[in-house]
């Protein structure tokens, strides 16, 4: 057994303590450390460096972050391609270049710089998301992020990209919160959110149904299914719904049987489905099971709605399960403006089949970001900020869109959109029809109602 | 007095590891790893050297470190947020928490060996990862997380880049070095002797549930340590620290890195890490499967993982 | 929110059934495997996910008939496998071992899956004679009005119940049953009598394989099909392993309908119902270690 001796008598063979050494150590990395404090602020441009700007060399690189393990994985190998699409006609003209207007994207680059890129698996999953955008940040030196398929996911890297400098795109996210209360400078969002959902839908709905009836909700339990929910309520009973009840259902639920028992003992006559992707899926099919969609109650049929909807959903739930069904989306590939046609086209020649909005959106984003960088001038990211600040655009599919300053949130057109019964399918991709167009002013709302705070153009 | 080895000698792996680990800003970036990476390998050595003291040691097999790790992590981001931006309440506050929470847990579970006692810490894992999602949304983020942190101080030090790299270094070398200190006093002894053969050392008149509780609570310290300086190093708390599949990787790293030998899971981290966020990329999709091969090849042929393969080399070396 | 009526406890007591059916089908290999050779398989997930897979496959090609005697089959071929490619090195090995190598097997199937199939969810269709519903006030007059449950889902608890009747008669009403009864007691024993125990051993890994080839077949259109679906279900059965006790088959079938129920009827409030399981597990280790139902002494 060694005892412990004192400090003073512990000196090894070349007289060294224990305290001499990590005295030593300590002054030693200190000093190594030093020049890594220095370099960070060069100056450039006349701006200082702030995340990876100034960009050095004949590149510049977009960070693609997607989900390609995890349940959103095929979501996110969607997206991947899109993003490629995207820098394929940066960097030799094409698409969207074509129709985007007011647009200074040349199709040799950007700012005179090939676009290259890197990708990173967020595994579906909020930490992950960020370990990966951290990669691509401090290691491949990306000057901009953008991916994902969750808003939590979208939420999380928000933040970091928020702290770091790092504008960040939104890919597909949904929840109020990424443009409400979570909302950051650094932050932009193409996609609509569950608020237009809701402000959409209903009047829809209340003309389908009629304005007598009584929802029960089945929410998701996290932050886009508790704002999802929120909103339908909230228009719903504008157009004099009742709302029978809500329940809360778990994000790991694969089997909803419990939550259906519910709502069949109750006296409501809509089920409205808070959930996506998987958990849809789920429970629209359990609903089916359940002979829910030829029920009637209170002499009316029981109806079910899935406020948003995917591609990817429908086809997990099966069309003879969404036959019927109503709900939103943001894009859809057989809308025939000159924007969305265009891109279908390029995707169909690339890929082979049609794009799905989450595609939709990020591709969008992608050209987005680099004709505001052309428009700045430069990939100072405060610059950039401000040029996609109240930018009003057209000719990206969604018709005319401004991208609101007051909350970096694109205010455009969307879609109500009912899924087909097995027999008017023409396609394994055709799953989902248009109702209706809704235009950008009816999908409009004040940006006040949500809080938070964009915060400053600069990270502390 | 016999043993009489100078201090270096005994420390020895603590000095080279205190070397290579100072070092890796340096080495680091020529096989592709990068700043925020190192760091996190850091934590996670912290947290897989206590689980081997554990899991190594006295042999039993936690599938619920991952609550500590998260209660800790949560705590210190609440404190980040709610009281000061000074890490060093934060990290005390929180590693004082989430130990009493290991002190009840071990009391409970320990009553139950082996396979009862995996299940039962994975059920209070999830047990505590289904309240972080659902019963204390209000205060944990729920599946968004804990975000909104302010940056983190350590006195008038911005925690961030190189500063928070090397606080948490150090933080490691000590933990290493502590860990290498109770492997060779009695209770090391006894943690062996609790491996080896329980009920024997229990006729010899020891108590042996007090050193399983200790090591349970001293390995439960170690896992929260590492959750508070997780959020130290990226100011984000996800849902995921206290799940299951958060335990599961410290087991695959442990396991593959070599159990018992301290030194082995912290390679193991390392690699894991690496494989995770640097080989991926080139792997693609299918990293995960190929990290479970390779992590079932190690359990079939190599159980003492990577360590087991250093010592056959070198005895294949020693031998020539 | 909790109500009281006849209708809704009806509801909640059907629903809490059905759920405990397909835990009772997962559970009750895993305890058969436990209790007979001693190995805790944590890739039995796993092959109720291939089960799951195939079964949606083969039913897409050629049919419910065929998915349901090739599935059970092919899934018993498959167990067999297993158990002489790998786990029957792992005898001799620590519980912890046979966790870790079982665990990761459980991830390259689950990975291996994934690739193959995409991590979409892939609709199972229910054969027409399983669609629809049952009119339960029909045959329940103490229901008020209109009360109505799937029926695949009654035929998924007919279906357990059968095979839970079916593994207990061959335990009990076999030589075969006998021998594999007396090998859970006493191993060595056997072999001193001069049994086979490899032979057995492989046998009754394919049956605990089988069962979930069954619970495949049945429970995919519950559950639907996707990659997580294996782990997700692989830890509440598991818990109810250990609930029930350790290589008690009854305990499997007690625990299992019992947190089906609990879920069931704790559905109203996510607090509770997220934690019921584990709150359940906690409380019955540690006020009867074996289990509701299991044997002294074993891994006390």
């Amino acid at each position: 057994m060694t005892d412990v001796k004192s400090d003073k008598s512990n000196k090894s063979a070349s007289g060294w303590s224990r305290r001499d050494v990590l005295k030593a150590s300590s002054v030693g990395a200190a000093g190594a450390a030093a020049p890594m404090f220095f370099t960070k602020n060069a100056w450039a441009d006349g701006h200082e460096s702030i995340g990876n700007y100034p960009v050095k060399g004949s590149e510049v690189v977009f960070g693609f972050n997607v989900p390609q393990t995890g349940a959103y994985a095929d979501e996110g190998a969607d997206e991947l391609r899109a993003y490629k699409l995207a820098v394929k006609h940066l960097n030799n003209g094409g698409g969207m270049l074509d129709t985007l207007k007011p647009s200074m994207l040349s199709g040799n680059g950007v700012l005179g710089k090939k676009v290259a890129y890197v990708t990173g698996d967020t595994q579906t999953n909020a930490d992950a998301s960020r370990t990966s955008a951290r990669r691509m940040i401090e290691r491949d030196k990306v000057i901009m992020v953008t991916g994902g398929s969750s808003s939590g996911i979208a939420i999380a890297q928000q933040y970091l990209c928020n702290e770091l400098g790092i504008i960040f795109m939104c890919g597909l996210t949904h929840s109020n919160d990424t443009t409400g209360k979570d909302k950051q400078r650094y932050g932009f969002r193409h996609f609509f959110n569950a608020h237009m959902t809701g402000k959409a839908l209903a009047p829809v709905l209340s003309k389908e149904y009629g304005k007598d009836r009584r929802a029960f909700h089945l929410t998701a339990d996290y932050s886009w299914g508790h704002t999802q929910q929120q909103s339908m309520q909230e228009f719903t009973e504008k157009e004099g719904w009742g709302t029978a009840g809500n329940i809360m259902t778990p994000l790991k639920t694969t089997d909803f049987s419990q939550y259906l028992a519910q709502v069949m003992n109750s006296d409501a006559d809509v089920l409205v489905l808070n959930h996506y992707g998987a958990n849809m899926v789920n429970s629209l099919t359990n609903a089916v099971n359940f002979g829910m969609r030829d029920m009637q109650k209170n002499g009316k049929n029981l109806e079910i709605v899935v406020p948003l909807y995917s591609r990817l959903m429908a086809k997990g739930a099966g069309s003879a399960n969404i036959d019927g069904v109503l709900g939103t989306s943001g894009w859809n590939w057989a809308l025939q403006d000159a924007g969305s046609q265009v891109f279908v086209d390029a995707f169909v020649a690339e890929y082979g089949f049609p794009p799905s909005q989450a595609a939709h959106t990020c591709y969008v984003q992608t050209l987005l970001y680099a004709n505001a960088c052309e428009m700045a001038g430069s990939f100072y990211p405060p610059a950039v900020i401000k040029a996609l600040e109240d930018f009003e655009f057209d000719g990206a599919g969604n018709g005319s869109t401004l991208y609101r300053g007051a909350d970096h949130q694109c205010i455009k057109s969307m879609l109500v959109m009912k899924g087909k019964s097995p027999s008017a399918r023409s396609s394994d991709f055709d799953y989902l029809e248009v109702v209706q167009e809704v235009d950008r002013a009816t999908a409009n709302y004040d940006p006040s109602i949500f809080p938070g705070e964009l915060g400053p153009y600069k990270p502390a | 007095m016999k043993m009489q080895q100078g201090f270096f000698e005994r420390n020895r792996s603590v000095f080279i590891f205190a070397l290579i680990a100072l070092t890796m800003p340096f080495w680091f970036p020529l096989i592709g790893g990068y700043s925020g990476l190192d760091t996190k390998i850091m934590v996670f050595c912290i947290f897989v050297v206590g689980f081997d003291l554990l899991l190594g040691y006295t042999g039993y097999l936690s599938f619920g470190h991952a609550a500590f790790f998260g209660i800790a992590a949560y705590t210190t981001g609440l404190m980040l947020k709610g009281f000061s931006d000074n890490i060093i309440p934060a990290i005390i506050v929180a590693v004082i928490v989430s130990t009493l929470v290991s002190v009840v847990i071990g009391l409970l579970t320990l009553k139950r060996t082996g396979i009862y006692f995996s299940i039962l810490t994975l059920a209070f894992a999830e047990m505590f990862h289904s309240m972080a999602m659902a019963m204390l949304q209000q205060w944990t983020g729920g599946e968004n997380g804990l975000t909104g942190m302010p940056t983190p101080m350590l006195f008038s030090i911005k925690m961030q880049g190189d500063a928070v790299f090397y606080f948490i270094t150090f933080v490691a070398i000590l933990m290493f070095y502590v860990a290498k200190r109770i492997e060779r006093s009695p209770v090391g002894l006894m943690m062996r002797a609790i491996k080896c053969n329980q009920t024997r050392l229990e006729y010899t008149g020891i108590n042996a549930r007090k050193y399983k509780l200790l090591t349970f609570v001293i390995s439960a310290a170690y896992a929260a340590l590492a959750g508070a300086l997780m959020v130290v190093y990226e100011p984000f708390v996800g849902h995921e620290f206290l799940g299951w599949h958060q335990s599961g990787e410290i087991v695959i790293m442990s396991v593959i890195g070599g159990v018992g030998t301290l030194v082995g899971p912290m390679l193991g981290a390392a690699f894991m890490l690496y494989f995770e966020n640097v080989l991926s990329v080139d792997l693609g999709e299918q990293w995960l499967l190929v990290l479970g091969m390779i992590f079932m090849v190690v359990v079939i042929f190599m159980p003492g993982g990577f360590m087991e393969a250093v010592s056959r080399l070198q005895a294949r070396f020693t031998q020539k | 929110m909790f109500d009281l009526s006849t209708n809704a406890l009806f509801m909640m007591l059907l629903t809490g059934l059905q759920m405990g059916s397909i835990y009772v089908l997962i559970a009750l290999g895993l305890t058969l495997i436990f209790g007979t050779l001693g190995v805790v398989n944590f890739a039995h997930g796993a092959l109720y996910l291939v089960a799951i897979y195939l079964a949606v496959s083969i039913n897409d090609a050629m049919g419910f008939g065929f998915a349901l005697i090739l599935v059970p089959a092919i899934l018993f071929v498959l167990g067999v496998a297993m158990e002489r490619g790998l786990i029957q090195y792992f005898y001799n090995r620590p519980h912890t071992d046979q966790i870790l190598v079982t665990f990761g097997l459980a991830i390259v199937i689950q990975e291996v899956l994934k690739w193959f199939f995409g991590a979409n969810n892939i609709p199972f269709a229910i054969p027409s004679w399983g669609n629809g519903i049952i009119m339960m006030h029909e045959w329940f007059p103490f229901l008020e009005g209109f009360v109505v449950y799937p029926k695949w889902r009654l035929i998924l608890v007919v279906v357990s119940i059968i095979t839970v009747a079916a593994v207990f008669a061959l335990l009990h009403l076999t030589t075969f049953g006998l021998v594999i009864r007396a090998g859970m007691r006493d191993p060595e024993m056997l072999q001193f009598l001069g049994v086979n125990i490899n032979r057995r051993f492989m046998i009754v890994f394919g049956l605990g394989s089988l069962i979930a080839g069954v619970a495949g077949v049945f429970g995919g259109p519950v559950t639907q099909v996707s990659p997580e679906v294996g782990m997700h279900l692989l830890v509440p059965s598991f818990l109810v392993v250990v609930i029930g006790g350790m290589g008690s088959l009854s305990g499997a079938v007690l625990a299992g309908v019992l947190i089906g129920m609990a879920q069931s009827f704790t559905a109203h409030d996510i607090n509770l119902s997220t934690i019921i399981v584990y709150l359940i597990t906690v409380i019955v280790l540690l006020v009867r270690p074996r289990g509701l139902l299991g044997a002294k002494g074993v891994f006390e």
